[in-house]
């Protein structure tokens, strides 16, 4: 197999590595930041897929003619919307479920770990409930679907379009994380919650923010995850964990490791993906075993609390 | 270790929990339930005891233990076409199998603990379940394996047929029987105890001299050698085995059966969970088709409220006052609340 052979794979497999980091993102930012594994993620993540579908579908609980002319309205204009209400939505959840894991803060990180796989499940019956079991395909507008031809080769454009998206997204986080008085706010807070304490910094609200910051990145990689994958009760899992899978191979607390960890996922996932389409998903694991036996911390990890 | 207390080899809870189980076949189809149920709870309550060697005696959350399970499952069937059509030799196979993928394992992982065991679990549980998908021409992939047959126990003088769900439920339970006397007395072994305290704390125990590493890799094995045990029976009882136990949320099934039951603070507290689990799934799924959304919620405020599980509320109900669950302590890293 030549290398320009190669070439779609890799690039596929950089498209779909920035769509992990955008997923990982979310989930590091609680994990380094605040110390709290949220295994809820995938089903935030699949929460903001739905509600990105019923949104663009007009699929809501609303008067039958607003849905009518919602329906009416240009498909761009609904997928737009549904990206940034979706996240908006989803919100509210992420701000239950850190008033709940505060009970958690202090205790044996295993509660934590319980007390989110719980709500995992709950809220993944909870979609079942509501949607039903079966798939749905998240419509795309037509100006960003389809594919175009590149060097002899079909690409799909919305592929792009998401990866796009995904640096996007990725750069807001890490202006906020690493440029902003928030930022350094939460992180000092990380590092020394008394000392930030002191200063007269109210932790514990920031702590809710970075929460439902988190959250709504989930949701929002779950709208723009949506056409590719399609929509189904149990993605919020598939989208999980390869995320905490990078997380660990890239390093807890680490900004350019979840996002070198993603890349290398999906390019790992991409390549083998030429040689063995079956086994591609197989890839990453081994790539995570590889790395964390000869890097404890994995690649950018620092010690944190987790280890204790 | 000479100044520990003793604990009996037999307890009463212990007589008590056989002889309950040695009843069941005599009402279970009275209260509207059928023989069958039975035989999934004894499994799947073998199974959860043995993960809570893992869970609750050493404190390490693996969530990736449905893959042991499933490991026991596939090789109980091969075996029985491959090697030879006997019960024995099926069962231990499948036992030897869950060990090797476990020792395996334990390699990798004995060195972590708390979250980083969590997600290293959870990587090499994807692992096995992942190749059980895949492989359709050993398991079978999504399809499953298919006619595994309910083998014939023989004793040398007699041979019992395990056909007939009671016959087979009998026969889980002795299994069951010997399996938890077994670990009640490997729990309060002195391996059990230095196991107790590296839960506590890690660090001491190593100071004090135990090669922690060994003694977590020695645990898991044991551990997942009792799941694939468990496995085996339940090929044997569903005449098939399916990847669906492997995956993650099979996994997550025995942990919340597991710590719903209490086994954090009780030796029968995954017995209890399983019949819980059970009980939930066809109770309360006779109402309502979402019947993991009310199991997932009770598990919530469980670990929100009453970590001790079922076991640790009767404790409290026992002892004519509710156990006040320790406040946790003002957060280090944050004002909580």
């Amino acid at each position: 197999m030549s290398l320009l052979n190669l070439l779609p794979h890799l690039l596929n497999g950089i498209a779909l590595g920035l769509l992990f980091s955008l997923i990982a993102l979310g989930f590091m930012l609680i994990l380094g930041l605040m110390e709290q594994i949220n295994l809820a993620h995938g089903s935030l993540f699949a929460l903001g897929a739905y509600f990105a579908y019923a949104i663009c579908g007009a699929k809501l609980p609303l008067p039958p003619d607003v849905l009518i002319a919602w329906a009416g309205v240009p498909l761009g204009l609904r997928f737009a919307t549904a990206v940034v209400v979706a996240p908006i939505l989803v919100a509210p959840f992420g701000l239950v479920l850190e008033r709940l894991m505060r009970r958690t803060y202090g205790r044996d990180p295993l509660y934590g770990l319980l007390l989110t796989f719980g709500v995992a499940m709950v809220l993944e019956e909870l979609i079942r409930v509501v949607w039903g079991t079966r798939d749905y395909m998240m419509p795309v507008p037509r100006d960003m679907s389809g594919g175009f031809i590149m060097l002899d080769l079909i690409w799909s454009t919305y592929r792009f379009w998401a990866a796009g998206m995904a640096i996007v997204a990725m750069g807001a986080v890490w202006f906020i994380v690493e440029r902003t008085r928030f930022g350094a706010m939460v992180k000092a807070g990380a590092h020394d919650s008394e000392i930030v304490q002191a200063l007269g910094i109210d932790l514990t609200r920031l702590r809710v923010w970075v929460f439902v910051l988190g959250t709504m990145l989930a949701a929002f990689a779950g709208v723009i995850m949506a056409p590719l994958w399609g929509i189904r009760p149990h993605m919020g899992v598939d989208a999980v964990v390869p995320a905490f899978l990078i997380i660990v191979l890239g390093g807890v607390g680490s900004f350019w490791g979840a996002a070198l960890g993603g890349l290398l996922v999906g390019m790992v996932v991409g390549l083998s993906g030429a040689y063995a389409s079956e086994w591609s998903m197989l890839s990453m694991y081994l790539l995570l075993i590889v790395v964390v036996t000869f890097r404890a911390r994995g690649l950018f990890g620092k010690k944190s609390v987790l280890e204790a | 270790m000479a100044a520990a207390r003793t604990v009996p080899s037999f307890t009463p809870a212990m007589l008590v929990t056989w002889i309950l189980f040695a009843t069941v076949p005599f009402w279970i189809e009275r209260v509207g339930l059928y023989q069958y149920l039975g035989v999934e709870i004894l499994i799947f309550a073998l199974y959860a005891l043995a993960y809570n060697l893992v869970l609750g005696h050493a404190g390490l959350p693996s969530f990736g233990h449905g893959a042991f399970f499933g490991i026991g499952a596939y090789a109980f069937g091969l075996a029985q076409s491959n090697i030879a059509p006997n019960l024995w030799v099926c069962l231990a196979v499948a036992a030897f199998a869950a060990a090797i993928a476990g020792a395996f394992v334990a390699l990798f992982i004995s060195h972590r603990r708390g979250i980083y065991y969590a997600l290293m679990t959870i990587a090499f549980g994807q692992i096995f379940w992942f190749i059980a998908i895949k492989a359709h021409r050993i398991t079978g992939g999504e399809d499953g394996l298919l006619k595994i047959e309910r083998l014939p126990a023989s004793l040398g003088i007699t041979t019992f047929n395990l056909g007939s769900n009671i016959a087979l439920y009998y026969f889980v339970l002795a299994v069951f029987a010997v399996v938890s006397f077994l670990l009640w007395r490997l729990v309060h072994s002195p391996f059990g105890r230095v196991v107790k305290a590296i839960k506590q704390n890690e660090i001491r125990a190593r100071f004090v001299g135990y090669d922690v590493w060994r003694y977590k890799a020695a645990v898991l094995v044991v551990s997942t050698t009792l799941s694939g045990l468990a496995g085996g029976l339940f090929a044997m009882a569903q005449t098939s085995a399916f990847p669906d136990v492997m995956s993650l949320h099979y996994s997550g099934y025995v942990v919340m059966m597991t710590l719903v039951g209490g086994g954090l603070v009780s030796f029968w507290g995954p017995v209890i969970g399983a019949v819980a689990f059970f009980l939930a799934r066809d109770v309360i799924g006779s109402f309502t088709t979402g019947w993991m959304l009310w199991f997932g919620l009770s598990f919530v405020v469980l670990v929100l409220f009453k970590p001790e599980g079922i076991a640790g509320i009767f404790a409290g109900v026992m002892k004519g006052r509710d156990k006040i669950v320790p406040r946790p302590a003002a957060a280090p890293q944050s004002q909580a609340r």
